[in-house]
């Protein structure tokens, strides 16, 4: 078994394609037409082989979750940078809008920003440059 | 960078857009309670939801008449304007654009039951189907190319 699918809820698909491509840098994987959705996924272009889904929020319950983790401030997941100061600053020349500004957290630092389909997202940095081995 | 109290107030303000018992509250109205001129409203509320307020509120209405005509016990025109349209007419051609078949199309559709539940995506269904669609096209395609499915690393191990 292995993990190579994470989905993220998005109020509408090409929102999402184009933030999630063009803002945030992932590059475009499966793009399917399903009736009137699609089956769509990006990836890192830095590597690994991990997707994520833009799944359409159609179902009124995925919606309602998504709205309640919006509004309570909870990031939906999360996306590991090298440099969250350097990406902050970089998504900020594009527009993003953070909800937390970098912050120190232990070892680590996160900061979390609006993903313009509905979403939280955290960004975080590995704790040490071991970490990338 | 956003302070607590501005999301909260955006959050206000898009609950204010989505409500449907005060469809057709002002944008002027809704940018005053959360603080903001008309345009930094729109202005800010863009960068936060990807959308002006007023597209929001317009996706959002039709994405509910769609979800009541498949359940299929009101009208199209009680529909129209229990989601806050005022016209007929405008509401059809925007719901047109967007689905690419008329209200009255998937009203008719809601008779033959269970087309809410057929029309609701989640992450199962779109793959299986996105599968199946591959899988039929690839059929037809030469049998080198069955072999270098973009899912298949060459050095990977067979499954």
């Amino acid at each position: 078994m292995r993990i190579k699918l994470t989905s993220v809820y998005v109020d509408d698909q090409d929102k999402a394609l184009d933030f999630y491509t063009r803002v945030l840098g992932f590059v475009k994987s499966q793009e399917v037409p399903v009736g009137e959705f699609r089956w769509l996924t990006v990836k890192s272009p830095e590597g690994g082989d991990a997707e994520v889904t833009l799944e359409p929020n159609a179902n009124p319950a995925a919606r309602t979750f998504q709205e309640a983790l919006f509004e309570q401030g909870v990031p939906l997941t999360a996306f590991e940078v090298d440099d969250v100061g350097a990406e902050h600053d970089r998504l900020r020349r594009h527009g993003v809008q953070f909800t937390m500004a970098p912050t120190e957290a232990g070892p680590t630092r996160l900061a979390v920003f609006s993903d313009t389909c509905g979403n939280l997202i955290q960004i975080y940095q590995p704790p040490s440059e071991s970490s990338h081995g | 960078m956003m302070t607590s109290d501005q999301h909260e107030r955006l959050c206000r303000a898009r609950r204010r857009l989505c409500d449907t018992t005060q469809p057709g509250a002002p944008l002027k109205e809704i940018a005053r309670e959360a603080g903001l001129s008309h345009y930094q409203f729109i202005r800010r509320f863009a960068a936060v939801f990807g959308e002006t307020p007023h597209r929001y509120r317009q996706r959002h209405r039709l994405e509910l008449a769609r979800r009541m005509l498949l359940l299929g016990d009101r009208s199209v025109t009680e529909i129209c304007m229990f989601v806050g349209f005022s016209s007929l007419g405008s509401f059809s051609s925007l719901f047109k654009s967007r689905y690419s078949e008329p209200p009255s199309s998937v009203r008719r559709r809601a008779d033959t039951g269970g087309a809410l539940e057929q029309s609701l995506p989640c992450c199962v269904t779109l793959m299986q189907d996105a599968w199946r669609s591959q899988a039929q096209f690839s059929r037809s395609a030469p049998d080198i190319e069955l072999k270098q499915s973009p899912h298949q690393p060459e050095s990977g191990k067979p499954r």
